[in-house]
C-alpha cells in the first residue's frame, strides 16, 4: 500500500500496546469503552482530560485505573473550597522533635517522575489553585522552593461532577482551554453491564479492581517521543485541511454556514470560542485516532470521532442560551458535521 | 365678325354661372338634430357636395376654423373625398360649438358659405361655387326638462339603439385552448421545480448525480475521477439528508434497504474515495475501483432509488 519507513515498526509496536492499555482499563471499567478510547487518545496527544459526569459512575475508578497502566508516578489531590494553591506545593507539619518541617506537596513529591497528576472534584477549588492548575498544564512547570520544577512527562486528569452547583467555583475559559478533552461520561446503558455493575462482587471493592490492572503496560517516559512520532507519521491531505477549517468556520458562524436548530436564533447563539489552540488540539486527537485504527493519513471519521470532546467545550455561546448548553452544543456539533461537506 | 365675337363673350359670360350650377349636382346639410343644443355643445355637421367627376374642393375656400357669429365658432373642419356612383363626393365634417346662452328655446340660423370646387382638365382648370345654404339651429335653455307627464318612470327612458349581436364562440374556444395550454405549462413548471403536487415525489439525487457524471465522461484524469467521486457522494449525502461518512454506510444501509444491494459496491466506492482523497493515492484507487464501475454503480443506484 505505502512504502515502510523507519519508524513504521516502531508506531505498530506502539499500537498493540495502546490497544493491550485499553484492554488492561477495560478490566476495571465495564462498559465504558467509549471514554477509555478517548482517554487512550489523550494519553498519546499529550493532553489533559477532565471529565465530567454524574456522582459513582466510576470516573475516579477509571483514573486511576488509567494510571495504574500508564506507570509512572501517581499523585491525587481533592479539590475543597478552602484549598490554596500552597497546599498542592508543600506541606508544613510540627515533627516528633516538635519542631516545625516544610516537605514537598503533593506535587513536587515525585518531582520529574509525576505522569499522572489527578485533580479529584476540581470545580470545588478555589480560582487561585486552577491559576496554578492553569500552569501547571500550560508549561508543565511550577515555581517552588527558589528553583522551577519541571514535569516534562505530567498529564493532568480532572473529574467534576456536574449535579452540585453550590460552593463550586466554574473553571475559567483559560484553564478549560488547556484541557484536550473535556469528556461526558455516563452509566453503561447495556443491561449485562449494569447487572454486573449492581451485583458482581469484583466490582464493589474499587481498590481490588485497580489491582487487577496490570501495572506499567505502556512506558510512560517513551509516550511524549511517541506522541511526537504520530504528529509526524500522520498525514493530513488538502482536502482535510479545507474540512476540518471548513467545520471550525461552521462552528462559530453557524447561520452563515447554513445550520438551523430548532427555536434558536443562530445568527446570535455562538459568543466566540473555538480558540486555534482548540482546532489544533483537534487535529493532534483526530491524528492519534488514525494511528490508532492503522491508518497513515486523517480521513473526516478521525476528526468526527474526537469533536465532541475536544471542540463542546471551547464554544462560548451567548449568555441566554448558556443555561442550555448541554442540549445545545451537541446538536450543534452533530449539525456542523451533517451540513459541512467532506471531502 | 368682333361683333359676334363680343356677344359670344356676353353670351358665356350669362351662361357660365348656370353651366358651372350645373356642375354641382347637390348640395346636403346634415345635422344630428335641428333642436335641442346648449350652450357649450358642440355641433358636428356634415356637409355633402355632389359634382361632376373630377372636381374636388379647394381648401382655400373652406371656412377656417374661428367665430362665425358671435354665438357660434367653427372649431374644426375636415373634407373627405369620394367617388360615389360616378360623381365626385366632397364630404365636409363641421365641427360647430354653439355660445348662444339662450333664455328660451328658439331657432338660430347659421350662416351658409360657399366653397369652390376646381376641375384640373387638360384645357385647363374648371371652377365652379356650391353654395352651402343656411340651416337653422334650435338652441335651448339649460333648464330642467319637463317631459310629459308619464306613469312609470321608466317610461321616460329610451331604449338603446339596436347592435348586432357578436358571435362569441370563436373567441371562447382560443381562450380555452390558451387556457389548457398554460395549464400544461404550468404542470409541467410544478412537476420540473416540484411544487405542489410533486412535492411529495422524494428527490432523487442518484440520478443527478449521474447526470452531473456525463460532464465528466470523456475526461480520463484524476480530476475528473475525483468528480466522479463527489457526484456519488453528494448522491449520498442528498438521500440522506446528510453528509456520509465512509464510517456510516451501515447505518445508510439500515436506513434505506433499497439500497442494501449495494452495499458491498459502496463500500469499495467508499475506501477508493479515502485513498483518492486523503491518501493521496488517487491512482491506486482508480485501479482499485474504476471509472467504469463507479458508473455502473451509480447507474444501479439510480434504478435502486427509482423503484425506492
Amino acid at each position: 500500500m505505502s512504502t515502510p519507513r523507519p519508524g513504521d515498526k516502531m508506531l505498530t509496536d506502539w499500537r498493540e500496546a495502546a490497544l493491550r492499555f485499553e484492554a488492561e482499563v477495560a478490566k476495571a471499567v465495564v462498559g465504558q469503552e467509549r471514554v477509555i478510547r478517548l482517554v487512550t487518545l489523550a494519553v498519546f496527544g499529550r493532553g489533559h482530560v477532565m471529565l465530567e459526569g454524574d456522582v459513582g459512575v466510576g470516573k475516579t475508578t477509571l483514573l486511576r485505573a488509567v494510571a495504574r497502566a500508564l506507570g509512572g508516578a501517581y499523585e491525587r489531590v481533592e479539590g475543597t473550597v478552602d484549598m490554596m494553591p500552597t497546599d498542592l506545593i508543600y506541606h508544613t507539619y510540627l515533627a516528633e522533635d516538635g519542631r516545625p518541617r516544610v516537605e514537598p506537596g503533593p506535587v513536587l513529591r515525585e518531582s520529574e517522575d509525576l505522569s499522572v497528576f489527578f485533580f479529584n472534584e476540581i470545580n470545588r477549588a478555589r480560582p487561585q489553585v486552577h491559576a496554578l492548575l492553569l500552569r501547571l498544564m500550560a508549561e508543565r512547570s511550577v515555581q517552588a522552593f527558589n528553583r522551577e520544577y519541571r514535569f516534562p512527562n505530567l498529564q493532568v486528569f480532572a473529574d467534576r461532577n456536574r449535579v452540585e452547583r453550590e460552593e463550586t467555583f466554574e473553571l475559567p475559559a483559560a484553564a478549560r482551554d488547556r484541557f484536550l478533552m473535556e469528556i461526558g461520561m455516563e452509566a453503561p446503558r447495556e443491561p449485562e453491564a449494569r447487572r454486573a455493575l449492581v451485583f458482581d462482587p469484583r466490582f464493589h471493592d474499587t481498590d481490588r479492581l485497580i489491582e487487577e490492572v496490570a501495572p506499567g503496560v505502556l512506558d510512560h517516559a517513551r509516550i511524549g517521543s511517541i506522541a511526537g512520532a504520530i504528529q509526524h507519521a500522520i498525514s493530513a491531505a488538502p482536502e482535510i485541511e479545507a474540512y476540518v477549517v471548513a467545520l471550525w468556520e461552521a462552528l462559530l458562524r453557524p447561520a452563515a454556514a447554513g445550520i438551523r436548530l430548532p427555536g434558536i436564533d443562530m445568527e446570535a447563539l455562538v459568543q466566540g470560542g473555538a480558540s486555534p489552540r482548540g482546532v489544533a488540539f483537534l487535529v493532534r486527537a483526530a491524528r492519534v485516532r488514525a494511528w490508532l485504527e492503522g491508518r497513515e493519513w486523517l480521513v473526516p471519521e478521525d476528526v468526527r470521532a474526537v469533536f465532541p470532546e475536544v471542540m463542546a467545550h471551547r464554544v462560548f455561546l451567548e449568555p441566554v442560551h448558556e443555561m442550555r448548553r448541554a442540549q445545545i452544543v451537541p446538536e450543534l456539533c452533530r449539525a456542523v458535521f451533517e451540513t459541512v461537506p467532506t471531502p | 365678325m368682333r361683333g359676334r365675337r363680343l356677344i359670344a363673350a356676353l353670351l358665356l359670360a350669362l351662361l357660365a354661372p348656370g353651366l358651372a350650377w350645373a356642375q354641382v349636382r347637390f348640395v346636403e346639410v346634415r345635422a344630428p338634430r335641428a333642436f335641442g343644443y346648449f350652450l357649450g355643445d358642440l355641433v358636428e355637421t356634415q356637409v355633402d357636395i355632389l359634382a361632376d367627376p373630377g372636381f374636388r374642393v379647394q381648401r382655400a375656400s373652406l371656412p377656417s376654423p374661428g367665430p362665425v357669429t358671435y354665438w357660434l365658432d367653427l372649431r374644426e373642419v375636415a373634407v373627405e373625398e369620394a367617388n360615389v356612383g360616378g360623381a365626385a363626393r366632397t364630404r365636409l365634417r363641421l365641427t360647430y360649438q354653439n355660445f348662444y346662452a339662450a333664455l328660451d328655446a328658439r331657432s338660430l340660423e347659421v350662416p351658409g358659405f360657399t366653397v369652390t370646387l376646381a376641375s384640373d382638365t387638360r384645357g385647363g382648370v374648371t371652377t365652379t361655387k356650391a353654395q352651402v345654404p343656411g340651416w337653422s339651429l334650435g338652441v335651448s335653455p339649460l333648464r330642467e326638462v319637463q317631459p310629459a307627464k308619464r306613469d312609470d318612470p321608466a317610461d321616460y327612458l329610451r331604449p338603446d339603439g339596436r347592435v348586432a349581436r357578436l358571435d362569441p364562440t370563436p373567441a371562447l374556444a382560443t381562450a380555452l385552448a390558451f387556457l389548457s395550454l398554460a395549464l400544461v405549462a404550468l404542470l409541467l413548471l410544478a412537476r420540473d421545480r416540484a411544487w405542489w403536487l410533486f412535492a411529495k415525489r422524494p428527490a432523487r439525487p442518484f440520478s443527478a448525480a449521474l447526470r452531473g457524471l456525463k460532464a465528466v465522461r470523456g475526461r480520463g484524469d484524476d480530476e475528473g475521477y475525483r468528480q466522479t467521486l463527489l457526484a456519488l457522494h453528494r448522491g449520498l449525502d442528498g438521500t440522506d439528508g446528510r453528509r456520509v461518512l465512509a464510517d456510516d454506510l451501515p447505518g445508510f444501509l439500515d436506513r434505506h434497504p433499497a439500497f442494501r444491494a449495494q452495499g458491498e459496491a459502496l463500500a469499495r466506492f467508499f475506501s477508493a474515495s479515502r485513498r483518492a482523497f486523503f491518501g493521496r493515492q488517487t491512482a491506486a484507487a482508480r485501479e482499485s475501483w474504476p471509472f467504469a464501475e463507479a458508473e455502473a454503480t451509480l447507474r444501479r443506484l439510480a434504478a435502486a432509488e427509482r423503484t425506492a
